[in-house]
């Protein structure tokens, strides 16, 4: 490589600089032509995620009511609500958005760092290395937002809204139901962390599907993601 | 002249590749990992929770709940590494006594020595390991732990950004008498009993899953054309580069 450039003298300076020139003539070209066909109306678009819905109003919620009834002791009782034993989940019930899903399978880690995700469109996966839906923390399914042909599993989750009950039918035979507390969007190269798959004083339960802008290349951009709590078994 | 401008350029090629291949200068720790805390085998224990410990550079950040403890006793809590441990939870395999249950000296293969005293207070270091006025005490059963800024040593941090530290929280009710006692002492301490410091509930601490998650194919997408414009971008951005590759080989010459 550095022998070419030492020989390459003038005339390979002047025939990258032609390249260059090509180059920029043709990227702005593409451009215009991407951007004057992406404002045609597109029919489409209405059946994208409605990922910030319920957005607005998630900054003025008041925060979760933590151990009311100060004792006289240095640590406040804590109060984690009800909190089931461990059993994986076997079906998922939103009514709400009409999903009905008869098998949930079962996701860990993908060998680039990010969250496997189901093959079946159909089928919703449950992330094996957290808690369980039920148990105590962030319990995480995540289900596709389309296939390459249609809707797929969680396709109208981003239309969910504060309060929709999520119905997780576990091994043991129980059903855990949750209460929908907020749907967010998050760019993927911001995705939270910590709000996801951090600590959390209650049973809770993550819904994540994907959102926002589709790229050809690299997918969507955004993930939605609903935000629910255990209320009753 | 030639051969130094050759080199330079080289160097700067392989600095900017570096980072890449994941060779090259050593880099801070860094990243968030969580653990599922469940049950340590043999001790009867119906306990579980959740830890998440982020790591930035020789600091980190710890937050832990867990239900199901022994209720207003003292909960040491630890993260544990051994360079030579399995960095795993003990079980049942790990009782080397035989004596049906699994202590502290049990779990040192699994997991190793203490790294870090999960204190509310005070020190952290393991000197801090049983510091039993320091730790919860589990009102209701319930441990809900928060501290930030706990500084570690370089090969901590980096034991548990890459998965290999667990988390350990102490203390089983065996004879189920509301609270630690019995003849058998701690391993540890024997001014304690044996169920002071036996582990109750146990994870290990992995890298929670970067980024978001690719749970789309696009058959419901827009026919939006960002596909052209990212290649109009590229192209613009080649064209950069080759611009700059011929600016470079300008000077190259002089």
């Amino acid at each position: 490589m550095h022998k070419h450039w030492e020989q390459g003298g003038r005339r390979g300076a002047i025939s990258a600089a032609a390249v260059a020139v090509l180059l920029l003539v043709a990227g702005a070209v593409v451009i215009v032509i991407g951007v004057r066909g992406s404002t045609e109306p597109s029919p489409a678009a209405s059946t994208m995620p409605s990922a910030t819905s319920t957005q607005g109003d998630s900054a003025s919620k008041p925060k979760k009511p933590r151990g009311v009834a100060a004792r006289e002791l240095p640590t406040p009782r804590s109060d984690f609500g009800l909190v089931l034993p461990g059993s994986s989940p076997v079906a998922l019930t939103i009514p709400s958005i009409e999903v009905n899903a008869n098998k949930i399978v079962d996701l860990g880690v993908a060998e680039d760092g990010s969250i496997e995700v189901p093959e079946d469109a159909s089928a919703p996966g449950w992330f094996t290395p957290g808690p369980a839906p039920g148990q105590l923390g962030p319990a995480v399914i995540a289900g596709h937002v389309d296939s390459e042909s249609g809707p797929a599993v969680f396709h109208r989750l981003g239309d969910l809204g504060q309060g929709d009950r999520v119905k997780v039918t576990r091994r043991d035979g129980s059903v855990a139901t949750f209460a929908v507390d907020r749907v967010e969007s998050y760019k993927k190269n911001a995705f939270p962390t910590r709000a996801v798959y951090g600590t959390t004083n209650r049973a809770e339960l993550r819904l994540i599907t994907c959102g926002g802008r589709y790229d050809s290349e690299t997918g969507y951009l955004s993930n939605t993601v609903a935000f629910a709590h255990l209320v009753n078994a | 002249m030639h051969r130094t401008l050759t080199l330079a350029s080289l160097a700067v090629a392989s600095l900017a590749v570096s980072p890449f291949l994941g060779i090259g200068a050593a880099v801070a720790a860094n990243g968030d990992t969580t653990a599922n805390l469940q049950p340590v085998a043999l001790n009867g224990v119906d306990a579980s929770g959740t830890a998440m410990v982020q790591v930035n550079g020789n600091k980190i950040d710890v937050t832990m709940a867990a239900t199901g403890l022994l209720p207003d006793n003292p909960h040491a809590a630890h993260i544990h590494f051994g360079a030579d441990a399995r960095h795993e939870c003990p079980t049942a395999g790990d009782d080397a006594k035989g004596d049906g249950t699994i202590d502290t000296t049990d779990g040192d293969p699994a997991y190793g020595p203490i790294v870090v005293s999960l204190t509310k207070t005070g020190d952290t270091s393991p000197d801090s390991g049983l510091a039993v006025d320091r730790f919860d005490t589990a009102p209701g059963g319930e441990l809900s732990y928060e501290r930030g800024s706990i500084t570690v040593a370089p090969e901590i941090a980096t034991a548990i950004a890459d998965g290999n530290a667990v988390v350990v929280v102490h203390g089983v009710d065996h004879n189920g008498s509301g609270k630690y006692d019995g003849k058998t002492k701690s391993d540890l301490d024997p001014s304690l009993p044996t169920e002071a410091t036996d582990p109750a509930i146990c994870g290990v601490l992995v890298s929670a899953p970067s980024g978001g998650a690719d749970t789309g194919y696009g058959g419901t997408a827009s026919n939006d054309n960002s596909g052209l414009i990212a290649l109009g971008g590229g192209l613009l951005l080649a064209g950069t580069g080759a611009g700059a590759v011929a600016a470079r080989k300008g000077r190259a010459r002089i």
